[in-house]
């Protein structure tokens, strides 16, 4: 039996556990209610309904690209669910003795933990393209369109996902527990990731390889963020702290973006791998 | 190197601690061999090396003549182990579980299923063979411990104290499926109850302290000691009087 053999079988078993497991249906309907606000909130928030096509500074921002923005929070929030999916792949192997089965069998640590993460990026990816379809059939629903960009920011969440998933297995295989590795990650991912790129930013630093660009880069495809922004009527082009401080996010660029996640992506894995090849269970 | 197990200069270390001081062993083929000695004498060590969940500061162990640390895979292939209580997914069933371990030891469709059935009901698990493991007792994971142990009929037995958790039915059916097994298998067996080791294996080896005390045959031991509880207690540092 081929190691390619074992790694589907992996594969199998470890998306059947995501399929069992309530964070998956926790993480969906955190996400659906995130859509579900947004499309409540800014009809009801925005003087005049949903986002109107306008000209700001001589550009045309299409309302549809800027409801398909705030609609994409939804689908971040589902690419971040990858750290509850992750936490436990390694280190909970360890922490729960259930490797006292598993590495007893003639199969290698490598393919379990590969096998782990595609399952664990299936699972995710399901989830994001669901929360997309349901953006899709909102902006059809309101604006009778549905822009082509939007599979670029599928394609830019789903990335962003991946690293958020390598970034989890680093942690689960550093972490001696599964608690320990998901609150390492977000702590790496909201608070270190998000401060080092604010202070690079403002100082007009390039911050692409930050993980926390990656989540950013997914609104891109829309349009600047700054434009979008402006879209809503806020942030218009340095006038507010706000809109002082969004003028600094215009050097993110989605090739950029894709190379600092494709980072985390390849770093984070093997990373994982070669610490977990170290760990014995004693 | 043609026995079944063959332990080398077995050394390791855990930080500063000596968990085994070069230990030398060889497991014949088809014999049923007893693992004894008090906490923290190796037993756990020397088994969960041979099953390559740790790797030994020096010296080597081979299954069938295959290096455990050089190729883990090929050398795993061959046994079918229980250390400490075993732990399972617990989101998984015990159908479903042997399904996993079987296929990823090559096993599967029609022959798999059976396979699967002959297995829980030797260790009579039916009744439970589809519910989830979350709602099971120390006792019955060790049952699917046992049975996953066996699906795949491996020549070699690695077992770390498999009685643990049982209640006393379950005990004697463990060691009626052990003893039966034993047979046609080569059984390594690690245990602190003497009585259960003497109602299954002929020779056991007496470690301390990392060390190897004595291997030899029960009725050798009984010999020279008069009794095997004797012998445990007076190699292993009790007055035996």
């Amino acid at each position: 039996m081929s190691e390619f053999d074992k790694l589907r079988v992996v594969i199998g078993y470890e998306f059947l556990k995501h399929i069992r497991r309530r964070r998956l249906y926790i993480i969906m309907a955190i996400a659906l209610l995130a859509e579900a606000l947004a499309l409540i909130l800014v009809p009801t928030l925005m003087t005049g309904g949903f986002p109107k096509d306008q000209i700001v500074g001589g550009v045309v921002i299409k309302g549809v690209m800027v409801m398909a923005m705030i609609l994409t929070f939804g689908a971040s929030l589902a690419a971040i669910g990858s750290v509850f999916f992750a936490g436990d792949a390694i280190a909970g192997e360890f922490e729960s003795k259930t490797g006292f089965i598993l590495f007893t069998n003639p199969v290698k640590k490598t393919t379990l933990w590969v096998g782990k993460y595609l399952a664990g990026f299936l699972a995710v990816g399901l989830l994001i393209i669901f929360t997309y379809v349901v953006m899709a059939i909102a902006l059809v629903i309101i604006y009778h369109e549905v822009p082509v960009q939007i599979f670029g920011s599928l394609g830019l969440c789903l990335l962003y996902a991946a690293a958020v998933l390598s970034l989890t297995f680093l942690f689960s295989a550093l972490s001696k527990g599964s608690m320990g590795a998901t609150v390492m990650t977000l702590l790496f991912l909201f608070i270190v990731s998000q401060i080092v790129e604010s202070i690079l930013a403002f100082t007009d630093n390039p911050y692409w390889f930050m993980i926390s660009a990656g989540g950013d880069s997914v609104t891109l495809p829309y349009g600047s963020l700054l434009q979008l922004m402006q879209g809503l009527g806020i942030g218009g082009g340095g006038g507010g702290p706000f809109g002082g401080d969004m003028s600094s996010f215009g050097a993110l660029t989605i090739p950029l973006a894709i190379w600092g996640m494709l980072i985390y992506i390849v770093g984070g894995f093997v990373g994982a791998v070669l610490i977990s090849r170290r760990r014995q269970l004693a | 190197m043609n026995a079944p197990i063959v332990i080398e200069n077995l050394t390791k270390y855990y930080g500063s601690f000596l968990a085994l001081d070069k230990l030398n062993l060889i497991v014949p083929e088809r014999e049923n061999i007893g693992l004894l000695g008090p906490n923290g004498a190796g037993k756990s060590t020397t088994l969960k090396i041979l099953c390559a969940l740790i790797r030994p500061t020096s010296g080597a162990a081979y299954i069938d003549g295959i290096n455990v640390v050089e190729k883990p895979e090929q050398a795993l292939a061959k046994i079918g182990a229980i250390i400490e209580t075993p732990e399972f997914y617990t989101y998984l069933t015990p159908v479903e579980t042997l399904g996993y371990l079987g296929r990823l030891r090559g096993m599967k469709g029609e022959a798999l299923k059976k396979r699967i059935d002959e297995v829980i009901s030797l260790v009579k698990l039916e009744r439970w063979a589809k519910i989830k493991i979350e709602k099971f007792s120390r006792g019955m994971k060790q049952r699917l411990g046992l049975a996953q142990t066996l699906l795949h009929d491996p020549p070699i037995l690695i077992l770390d104290e498999p009685g643990l958790g049982l209640d006393p039915r379950g005990v004697v059916e463990f060691r009626e499926i052990i003893a039966t097994m034993g047979a046609k298998k080569t059984v390594f067996f690690a245990s602190h109850q003497l009585v259960e080791v003497a109602q299954i294996c002929k020779k056991v080896a007496i470690v301390n302290e990392g060390k190897l005390l004595a291997y030899d045959t029960i009725a050798d031991l009984e010999k020279k000691y008069q009794t095997l509880e004797q012998a445990y207690l007076q190699l292993t540092g009790g007055s035996g009087e």
